[in-house]
């Protein structure tokens, strides 16, 4: 590598044009070939932040593309990506600066995964992949860039998580219950990318188990522990991430909607519990919905509950992912052909 | 006992420009980082009047808390203004309309209160 490519590297560092790890300098000429592999013009109009009085033109997205290590070939996921990180649903000025230190998990499904090279299986949640890493990287440098306010904004965090700087999920292209994003309307086999603004995630094991109730009970109690953010607003819900083991025992007495529905009936505290403990205000919202001698589910309605598949074979593990409270919409976007 | 310091407050701006420059020819860097247009307002941290403002911003305990803060401050003499403003939704910024009023207000505002 030149001297001076190294030399634009550090420039990158210290001049805040960074997510704090080395970038690839966004020379135009890459930054050209990323724009069309997304199929923009460096002008077009990608987003609005419109609280921050900020326009996003797609040379930002490509720069941001180039930056976190993404191919070309990556171009139509990014594309779409790139648009549901701008959809005002998401909130993405919310997610950068939030105390809860969210990050934004990227979940990626359908036949796209074979043909980029997504890890779904050996470590899906963390892989050293490098189409998991650099679309994980990307949606992160996304947020902080995009997020801050041209950089004014202070985040404030109070503990953050790794996935601030790479967090992105590939789904098995094979499923038991039907493709993540049949869980928000698109259909089977569409290839789809999936954002939503999420803690980090919490390992479940039971290897000893031998129902699906079993299983689905160790998971709930995951979501149950005092610690969730859930238990005041419940405005978040949880991503389960269902490995194959673990999936033998479940599907043989669960359908997806069964399973949502056996977590959202049994998986519950007791509310007085939880007032003893601290973990709901003092003077609670009537968004809240805080009933006093009764069980509480840390979820306010089915539909905040989501499953993906991914994960190696060999260990009886899932993992629940708690969704940040300030942004409570998912959003799934097809990905086209550019 | 050691100083406290916060980088935060030492933190600088994202540059504008970059060029990389080798041996024959520079280049401009595409800047990947958009910047609000206009500019962001600024805040001026001495008031001009005596006065606090309070915004419950809507999480939890805040109007609680608040409330205790009014009573404080105005045992303590502090003129405090009697309606505590709400902020609907904590986790996105106030109102283009709420932030108009409130620029024109000379007293302290105070938001971002809770547990």
């Amino acid at each position: 590598m030149a001297y001076e490519t190294l030399q634009d590297i550090e420039n990158c560092m210290d001049n805040g044009w960074s997510d704090g790890l080395p970038v690839i300098p966004p020379y135009g000429s890459l930054v050209d070939e990323m724009l069309s592999a997304m199929g923009w013009q460096a002008t077009d109009v990608i987003g609005e932040i419109a609280d921050q009085n900020i326009i996003v033109r797609a040379e930002k997205a490509a720069a941001t593309a180039v930056m976190a290590g993404c191919k070309t070939q990556y171009g139509p996921l990014l594309r779409s990506l790139s648009k549901a990180l701008l959809d005002p649903k998401f909130n993405l000025g919310g997610v950068e600066v939030t105390t809860g230190g969210a990050a934004v998990l990227v979940i990626v499904s359908g036949p796209i995964v074979e043909q980029l090279g997504f890890e779904h299986s050996a470590n899906a949640l963390g892989p050293n992949n490098r189409a998991n890493a650099t679309v994980g990287r990307f949606a992160q440098m996304m947020r902080h860039f995009c997020g801050s306010g041209g950089g004014v904004l202070t985040p404030h965090g109070t503990v953050g998580h790794p996935g601030r700087l790479s967090y992105c999920i590939a789904e098995h292209p094979a499923t038991e219950w039907g493709p993540y994003h049949t869980q928000y309307g698109l259909p089977a086999t569409a290839s789809a990318v999936s954002i939503m603004s999420a803690e980090g995630p919490n390992s479940c094991n039971n290897h000893y188990g031998e129902t699906g109730a079993s299983i689905l009970d160790t998971i709930g109690d995951c979501m149950n522990h005092y610690g969730q953010t859930a238990w005041y607003y419940r405005s978040g819900g949880f991503v389960v991430v269902i490995p194959p083991d673990h999936m033998a025992l479940v599907k043989e007495q669960f359908s997806r909607e069964q399973a949502a529905q056996y977590i959202y009936d049994n998986a519950r505290r007791q509310t007085d519990d939880l007032i003893k403990a601290g973990r709901i205000a003092k003077d609670p919202t009537s968004y809240a919905e805080v009933e006093e001698h009764s069980l509480r589910s840390p979820l306010k309605s089915l539909d905040q509950l989501s499953f993906i598949e991914c994960g190696a074979e060999g260990g009886r593990f899932s993992a629940v992912i708690p969704r940040w409270v300030g942004s409570q919409q998912v959003v799934c976007m097809a990905i086209e052909d550019v | 006992m050691a100083e406290k310091t916060n980088t935060l407050n030492s933190r600088k701006l994202p540059i504008a420009q970059l060029i990389s420059c080798g041996d024959i020819s520079c280049e401009l860097l595409v800047d990947p980082i958009p910047r609000p247009a206009p500019e962001p307002i600024t805040v001026r941290l001495k008031p001009k009047q005596s006065r606090v403002v309070l915004i419950d911003h809507h999480k939890p305990n805040s109007m609680t808390i608040l409330k205790l803060t009014q009573t404080i401050l105005r045992q303590r003499g502090v003129e405090v203004n009697d309606q505590i403003l709400v902020k609907d939704d904590a986790s996105r910024p106030m109102t283009a309309a709420m932030l108009n009023s409130l620029s024109q207000e000379g007293g302290l505002v105070l938001c971002g209160i809770s547990d």
